[in-house]
């Protein structure tokens, strides 16, 4: 794997340098505001892990653990409500206006839905080079020659150069989603969810476009999906998420070998194995119940409600801390490994 | 502005005489229902003489005979003579109320798209601020308020209210002629229709602030102020454009009574005029020309739409 082959190199002298740093990030949206006011979604609720130069690190988790709303809130398109989310050593919670603005260069996202997220009345040469002329880096031929270059960079015909987003299909959109990222040459960027809209056989294509310029640009991201075949494929490190929290932190490989929260552990037994033999003797961990509400999280450990080896009172008492349980590989369990 | 666009434009401006046409006939026809005529309430008139006046023009004559010289004249642009006052064609008179009128109206216009436009994007980015909740009830209060109130009101302000509080250095006089006199009248017109725009702009901005597109931009790391038009008042204008139409047409009707009360020489105060007069060639001439400023405010509603959106071809 090419994961082994950078050891040597000096890219992975900087993987080792956090480039983001994530710090008790906490994001609660109120609800029902007015009299009864006071209600909140903890849709992220005290957050800490960091992305390191040069890696991915996939962020995986059910529908509605906050995976996305952390997205946004690193990539600083929603406020914090508390936290620090250092870039550089820059904490970007503090930074506002302008200087915010300026940093959106270094700093990307590229979203889920390809279909909602460009502008309809705009041409694709717009949607991807207005930051140049945004920022002043470029205009008028010089703009659109960069747009042009990154245009074939994601597998786009320049030619289609002003058409609307409404006459490309879902894989088009999103390689102008990317595109549009691009522009900038930004070092770090948020993927949240971009092939989760697509079908299976444009996913691929896709994921090989990001791998690409990962390699091609020293890109950074943070991957954000549920489909975890996907994440494993991608990631060199996974974090999961589960209510607003996250759970477990470790290499791919790590992670997917020897996961040690049991909610990875039946995240990981729930993906199909495309062989119907081994399929069939398939025993997926089966958790019961719903995922409970982020507006009154369970008490101490919050998977307590469904996990399959709680103990209590212990798990439904004390919350587990996130701690590294040997070799950097870091669980939030009070039974790490036991399932 | 392609050849097909011109074709459009063609077809409409056909579609615009026809219904000028069928309008004013209906009118035409209605109108001749009516019992009496413009001669009754003449001083010394006998019966000798009515019978003259009728001849003069051609009323004597049966409905059908005169409905196709009057057909006839209207296809040459001629709309006949005045029945109050003879020898007075209309064609020329009710052009140039209609200066006086389209003055009043593009000014009230004015007034309705900038100051409408503003509330509804100010009360839309400070949603739920003191500044959103006092541009919603300057709306309603807008609104609610019917055009012969607002403007007496804005009279007793202006002219009454100023003169007496700066204690008679202020004197404003209503009428027509001075160029700050357009100023009140246009204000007492456009009031209800800018609320109208106000608060339509307000939940459509709304709508397409929280588009994920809108996001797109701001992640882009665009200035605020390029976020808010470029990416979402482009977006939130297409049904604020589709209600101009009807907004427009709503303004040349109401300045039937904004004309009336400030004594204004344009086509609304000729309108009730030639009303109470019963020149009846009038009323049917001011008709034909509301049915065909109404088709041409839909005309340029309908060419707005491709500059704002992309997809919209004709």
């Amino acid at each position: 794997m090419t994961t082994e082959q950078r050891v040597v190199s000096d890219v992975d002298t900087s993987k080792q340098i956090a480039l983001v740093r994530i710090e008790e990030v906490v994001k609660h949206f109120p609800i029902g505001a007015g009299l009864l006011g006071g209600q909140v979604v903890k849709a992220v609720d005290g957050v800490s892990f960091e992305v390191r130069g040069g890696e991915t690190l996939g962020l995986v988790g059910e529908s509605g653990c906050g995976k996305s709303t952390l997205g946004r809130v690193i990539a600083q398109l929603h406020p914090a409500t508390s936290g620090h989310i250092y870039f550089k050593d820059i904490d970007l919670v503090t930074l506002k206006g302008e200087k915010l603005r300026r940093m959106r260069q270094q700093l990307q996202m590229i979203f889920q839905d390809p279909y909602a997220s460009l502008n309809p009345r705009m041409t694709v040469g717009d949607i991807i080079g207005e930051p140049l002329t945004n920022f002043h880096i470029a205009r008028g031929k010089a703009r659109e020659k960069r747009v042009n270059e990154v245009m074939r960079i994601c597998g786009l015909n320049p030619g289609f150069i002003s058409r609307y987003p409404h006459e490309f299909s879902g894989g088009q959109r999103q390689r102008i989603g990317i595109a549009r990222a691009l522009i900038l040459n930004p070092t770090f960027i948020v993927a949240d969810e971009p092939i989760s809209a697509l079908d299976v056989s444009i996913q691929a294509q896709i994921v090989n476009l990001l791998e690409d310029l990962q390699d091609e640009f020293k890109l950074t991201y943070l991957f954000i999906a549920h489909d975890l075949s996907v994440v494993r494929h991608l990631s060199d490190r996974v974090a999961v998420m589960y209510l607003g929290k996250i759970v477990e932190v470790a290499d791919s490989k790590q992670i997917y070998d020897n996961p040690l929260h049991p909610y990875t552990k039946a995240l990981l037994s729930s993906i199909p194995i495309p062989d119907p033999d081994l399929e069939a003797e398939r025993e997926p961990i089966l958790l019961k119940g719903e995922i409970p509400s982020p507006v009154n999280p369970p008490t101490g450990c919050r998977f307590h409600t469904r996990c399959p080896i709680a103990q209590f009172p212990i798990c439904s008492e004390q919350e587990p801390p996130l701690e590294d349980k040997g070799s950097g590989h870091q669980a939030a369990c009070h039974f790490p490994g036991q399932l | 502005m392609t050849r097909g666009t011109f074709a459009y434009v063609g077809q409409r401006f056909v579609l615009i005489a026809l219904t000028a046409l069928v309008v004013s006939s209906i009118v035409f026809i209605g109108v001749h229902q009516l019992p009496g005529n413009a001669f009754l309430s003449e001083r010394q008139s006998s019966p000798q003489r009515e019978a003259e006046l009728l001849h003069h023009y051609g009323l004597d004559k049966p409905l059908p005979q005169q409905y196709l010289a009057w057909v006839g004249g209207v296809l040459h642009g001629d709309l006949g003579e005045s029945l109050v006052n003879r020898g007075v064609r209309i064609t020329p008179l009710l052009l140039r109320e209609l200066r006086v009128s389209a003055t009043l109206g593009l000014f009230a216009l004015l007034f309705t798209v900038v100051l409408g436009m503003g509330l509804g994007i100010l009360a839309a980015t400070k949603q739920n601020t003191w500044i959103d909740y006092a541009a919603s009830f300057g709306g309603t209060v807008g609104y609610s308020m019917p055009n012969f109130v607002t403007a007496t009101l804005l009279i007793l302000l202006t002219v009454t209210g100023f003169y007496a509080w700066s204690g008679g250095a202020f004197y404003e006089d209503i009428g027509w002629g001075k160029p700050e006199q357009v100023i009140v009248p246009a204000i007492a017109l456009g009031l209800y229709p800018m609320a109208i725009i106000s608060r339509l702009t307000r939940a459509s901005m709304l709508e397409v602030i929280r588009q994920d597109y809108v996001r797109t931009a701001w992640a882009k790391g665009l200035r605020p102020r390029l976020v808010v038009i470029r990416h979402s008042l482009r977006n939130a204008l297409i049904p604020v454009v589709t209600i101009l139409g009807p907004i427009t047409t709503s303004v040349i009707t109401g300045s039937v009574v904004i004309e009336y009360i400030f004594g204004i020489p344009g086509l609304g105060k000729e309108f009730v005029n030639s009303i109470f007069n019963r020149d009846y060639n009038i009323v049917i001439g001011v008709f034909t020309f509301y049915a065909i400023l109404v088709g041409l405010a839909n005309l340029a509603v309908d060419l707005v739409y491709p500059l704002l959106d992309p997809r919209i071809r004709y």
